[in-house]
């Protein structure tokens, strides 16, 4: 069954490249192989320049891949592996993937400049500002959501808490090597792989490093977050990010191998209830909540950035681009098909290999591996005997390895959350960057009031203290699959103004008639999923939250609605402006 | 060596004094030599004799030369403009012209020629004196500030440069030797210091800053300010005073010039000479440790070394 | 099979150029962002912001095309900077 599953997945994503894929590539962007893009036109070196495809797919491949894809899905299989698999093939294919296409191939063709940018072009100035605010609000719950998953996850395996803080030092070690010795390239990424694959081993045997409170990991975290990162990138975040690459690309190859070779019946029923008790311990419709429990693997507004912030300027031929940008979005997919396949197989199995602790929370381990809504109401809190929703994956994923070649399951369990952890701390330290960044912009308006408030505000330090705190704060009293939602509600909101972006090009820029339907619709589709969803977080879920973060949560959830109406009125009204909208020449 | 600087507002002696000090110190045996840095270039007017921008012998002991501030400025945009041409000539995005006109006028170019001619003389061996006629006070002040102001800016500039040599050395450790292509030609990018020429420029520009700054400070500098007593020249001299501390120069001697010392003095000008009391005894009592010395008005502007011998062996000596 | 071991072993050394790339792209651009402030002090004069005495400008004005060329970039850059920096650092 896992077999052919994954094998499903596979055919699904790869008829869709060529067929659906190549349609759109044909109708809505119309490439023209005689142009240029800018990489090659505006080429500079220093940003503009044409990279190989294969290397500028594994780059974007690299940079879209986080934890995401693996938390989600993790979570999502409250509802039963079909609901939670179909919408991450179909959800990918008729959403994820074109918006992560469409975002590459319109920053191509408006020189390269970002989503942001062509937003506010196409949409009006103030999308600009909408989406700086989205963006900002995901920092702070990104570090929250994080902090919260990693923690469910390390405080009851300190395998992997071993393993991710011999992560940190084997990162600057390779730092070390690699930016500050002439030691070949080849030799020290061999070296590199070494290293990880003895944290990995030495984690496995002896796990030293034990902290099972979780308030203790919340505060190392925070600490870890200001120091990190207020570091020059050689030190820590730039050799995390390449040994990081390694970690995904075993990680899928051998859950690969491992889905194939074992050939394993789903024990995991196909589906659980409609209403599963996914956020917060709330009976979450499928529809509209699976968006904010699936974000990256099915739709991320972040992969917008990416695609045309970095990838765009380097595309070498328009030809390109479905590849990398819809190739890689598969590519994602189908590792969330692995982690859906890796718990649909061991799932029920790793519950019951830690039945005593399950039972101590309450849940009666024989209703539960009968499936149906039992299953989808008490699946998350089981969850919390092992680590959370993320540890059923890591260790699933770790019988399946066993099953399939032998090796010891918690050797494969910690190698998993390792991959996990590795993804989650590098996002920790880049998201306090930017998060700092975001910050400091934020109070310009104060400068002219009082310019010493405002040399104090932006102070690196207490910008990063703050945006950590703050996240800090969040997570304190709240579980991992509030966050997590709040979390990937904002990341949809992103998405969002890719898509109705991409659509308001595609429409008047494009002129793709009749063909602009496949971005309108699913772009409607998905702002009136998102809002819903958002709508009902706001109702059911934020007033169970702790109280102290009860307002802050609020005040989020009601500003980002109200800048989502704001977004979709722009929308209407540029969609409905037609034929003046030039392209710019920049 | 000693080195002397005479400051002082324009009309106020500064010149004379200079001229009437280095007649006196070169009489006594000192090689000296007096220099202007005073666009008014009053020395050849002192002197009775014309002062060329090339060092004159006007005695066996004294030398004398009238720095061209305003041509050095010149020389040295020129320098870098040919300079400029050479590196910048495919950056279409700068209109060198442009360039000219603006550092021409940048505040700081004056007292960076101005600082130039000063270092050209300060270091030579075969003086034993060296003293300068100088621009209004103004400039000065700035002028004799400006190594410690520089080297905090050399120190940032250095620290910041060091950053992004150790970047491109590690991009290198890497990928290989860096290069970058600027409008269609390949430019190697170092990341020695020693290669890098920005680097060395910063390092000597920083050596030959704090040499200046030292000898600033030292005990072989004599700072000396030429006034009247009266009561705006009065405050000034407090600011000037205020001025130098900050950047740890002494101020030696305070020459209250053109005074007054007349037997009855008619009613038309007693306010002044009430003034001028006042002032000295002002002056006296807050600029404790530096000696003050009244040196009186005289019938005529002295011209000439023996009339300027005269007056420094009066009153000045 | 000699045509497939040329494919393939050009494919490894565009992996390995690809690799290399990669482990350096955060310097790369923390590099950038120090020659562009330094190139920005430098020409302070220029723009009214407090820039070096005009002595240390002259020296080193005729070295600096490099930092020159990407502070140039970077301004005509700048409606963008805020998503183009996000989009370097891993969120996914």
């Amino acid at each position: 069954m896992s077999a052919l599953i994954v094998l499903i997945g596979a055919i699904i994503y790869l008829v869709s490249y060529f067929t659906y894929g190549k349609a759109l590539e044909k109708n809505v962007v119309k490439v023209d192989t005689k142009r240029e893009t800018p990489a090659v036109r505006l080429r500079d070196n220093v940003d503009y320049m044409p990279a190989n495809k294969f290397v500028l797919f594994g780059h974007h491949f690299a940079s879209i891949a986080g934890a995401g894809p693996i938390a989600g899905p993790a979570i999502a299989m409250v509802w039963g592996w079909l609901p939670s698999l179909l919408w991450v093939w179909f959800g990918n294919l008729f959403i994820g993937s074109v918006h992560d296409y469409l975002s590459l191939m319109a920053s191509v063709r408006y020189d390269g400049k970002s989503i942001q940018w062509v937003a506010g072009k196409i949409m009006g100035e103030r999308t600009k500002t909408v989406f700086e605010l989205y963006v900002l609000f995901a920092m702070i719950l990104i570090i929250a959501a994080f902090m919260a998953t990693f923690t469910a996850l390390a405080s009851k395996s300190p395998e992997i808490l071993t393993g991710t803080v011999l992560f940190i030092v084997i990162a600057v070690i390779e730092g070390l090597i690699l930016y500050r010795t002439k030691i070949p390239f080849n030799l020290a990424t061999i070296i590199g792989v070494i290293m990880l694959v003895l944290v990995i081993f030495i984690s496995f045997k002896w796990p030293f490093i034990n902290i099972p409170d979780p308030h203790t990991l919340y505060i190392l975290q925070f600490i870890y977050i200001v120091f990190a990162a207020a570091l020059p990138v050689w030190i820590l975040l730039q050799p995390r990010d390449y040994l990081n690459s390694f970690l995904l690309y075993a990680g899928l190859a051998l859950g690969l191998v491992g889905a194939i070779i074992t050939f394993r019946g789903f024990s995991w029923p196909a589906f659980t209830t409609f209403s599963a008790r996914a956020v917060g311990g709330q009976p979450s419709p499928f529809w509209p909540t699976v968006p904010l429990v699936i974000a990256c693997g099915a739709l991320s507004g972040f992969h917008s950035i990416v695609g045309s912030g970095t990838t765009s300027k380097q595309l070498d031929k328009e030809i390109s681009g479905l590849f990398v940008g819809y190739g890689a979005m598969f590519t994602e997919g189908f590792l969330s098909t692995i982690v859906i396949t890796s718990i649909g197989a061991f799932g029920l199995e790793v519950l019951g290999a830690a039945a005593a602790k399950v039972t101590e929370l309450g849940v009666d381990m024989a209703q539960l591996t009968a499936g149906g809504a039992y299953l989808g109401n008490n699946y998350v809190k089981a969850a919390n005997a092992v680590g959370g929703t993320l540890a059923v994956f890591t260790k699933s994923y770790g019988m399946m390895l066993n099953k399939a070649i032998a090796i010891p399951a918690t050797f494969g369990a910690t190698f998993a959350g390792l991959w996990v952890s590795a993804f989650v701390m590098t996002t920790l330290d880049t998201t306090n960057r930017l998060g700092r960044y975001a910050w400091t912009e934020l109070w310009e308006p104060v400068k002219n009031a009082s310019a010493g408030l405002y040399t104090f505000l932006s102070n690196r330090w207490v910008a990063s203290i703050v945006v950590a705190a703050i996240g800090l704060w969040l997570v304190w009293g709240n579980t991992y699959t509030v966050l997590w939602a709040g979390f990937a509600g904002t990341n949809q909101l992103l998405a969002s103004i890719a898509m109705l972006t991409a659509a308001t090009w595609v429409k008047n820029v494009q002129k793709a008639g009749k063909w602009a339907t496949a971005v309108v619709i699913p772009a409607i589709f998905l702002w009136i999923t998102v809002f819903v969803a958002l709508v009902w977080y706001l109702i059911k879920v934020v007033p169970t939250l702790a109280a102290a973060t009860k307002v802050p949560m609020y005040i989020f959830t009601i500003v980002m609605l109200i800048l989502d109406i704001i977004l979709v009125a722009q929308f209407f009204v540029s969609y409905r402006k037609g034929p003046e909208l030039e392209k710019t020449k920049t | 060596m000693q080195t002397f600087f005479f400051l002082g507002k324009g009309g106020v002696g500064k010149t004379t004094l200079s001229a009437a000090f280095a007649s006196g110190i070169s009489n006594e045996g000192k090689r000296t030599l007096v220099v202007s840095l005073d666009p008014a270039h009053n020395l050849g007017d002192a002197f009775a004799e014309e002062i060329p921008c090339k060092i004159k012998h006007l005695s066996k002991t004294l030398d004398a030369i009238e720095v061209d501030v305003d041509r050095m400025i010149l020389e040295y945009l020129n320098e870098l403009s040919s300079k400029l041409k050479h590196t910048y000539r495919y950056l279409s995005v700068m209109n060198i012209d442009r360039y000219f006109d603006i550092l021409k006028n940048s505040p700081g170019i004056e007292e960076y020629a101005t600082l130039e001619g000063i270092k050209k003389f300060v270091f030579e061996e075969c003086y034993d004196t060296v003293i300068f006629d100088t621009p209004p006070t103004g400039i000065t002040v700035r002028v004799l500030a400006m190594p410690k102001i520089s080297l905090i800016w050399t120190a940032n500039l250095v620290s910041m440069r060091r950053k992004i040599l150790s970047r491109r050395k590690m991009i290198e450790n890497v990928r290989g030797k860096f290069e970058a292509e600027i409008e269609g030609e390949v430019l190697e990018l170092t990341s020695e210091e020693r290669n890098d020429p920005i680097m060395q420029e910063l390092l000597i520009y920083k050596k030959e800053t704090k040499a200046l700054s030292e000898l600033f400070s030292s005990d072989k500098t004599f700072v000396n300010i030429v006034t009247m007593a009266e009561d705006l020249a009065y405050f000034e001299t407090k600011r000037i005073h205020e001025s130098l501390t900050e950047f740890k120069i002494h101020l030696r001697k305070i020459y209250l010039n053109k005074f007054l010392r007349i037997e009855n003095p008619p009613p038309e000008i007693s306010g002044k000479i009430k003034e001028q009391e006042r002032v000295t005894e002002m002056m006296k009592d807050h600029f404790k440790g530096i000696e003050i010395r009244e040196v009186p008005m005289l019938r005529e502007s002295p011209r000439g070394i023996p009339q300027l011998l005269d007056l420094y062996e009066k009153f000045i000596q | 099979m000699s045509g497939f071991l040329e494919r393939l072993k050009r494919f490894l050394k565009g992996l390995e150029i690809g690799m290399r790339e990669v482990s350096t792209s955060l310097i790369e651009k923390e590099l950038e962002e120090y020659e562009n402030v330094f190139a920005l002090i430098t020409m302070g004069i220029f723009s009214g912001i407090p820039s070096p005495p005009t002595g240390i400008v002259l020296r080193i004005l005729p070295y600096m095309s490099r930092e020159i060329s990407v502070m140039v970039k970077r301004s005509a850059d700048l409606d963008d900077v805020f998503a183009e920096t996000l989009s370097h650092f891993d969120i996914g």
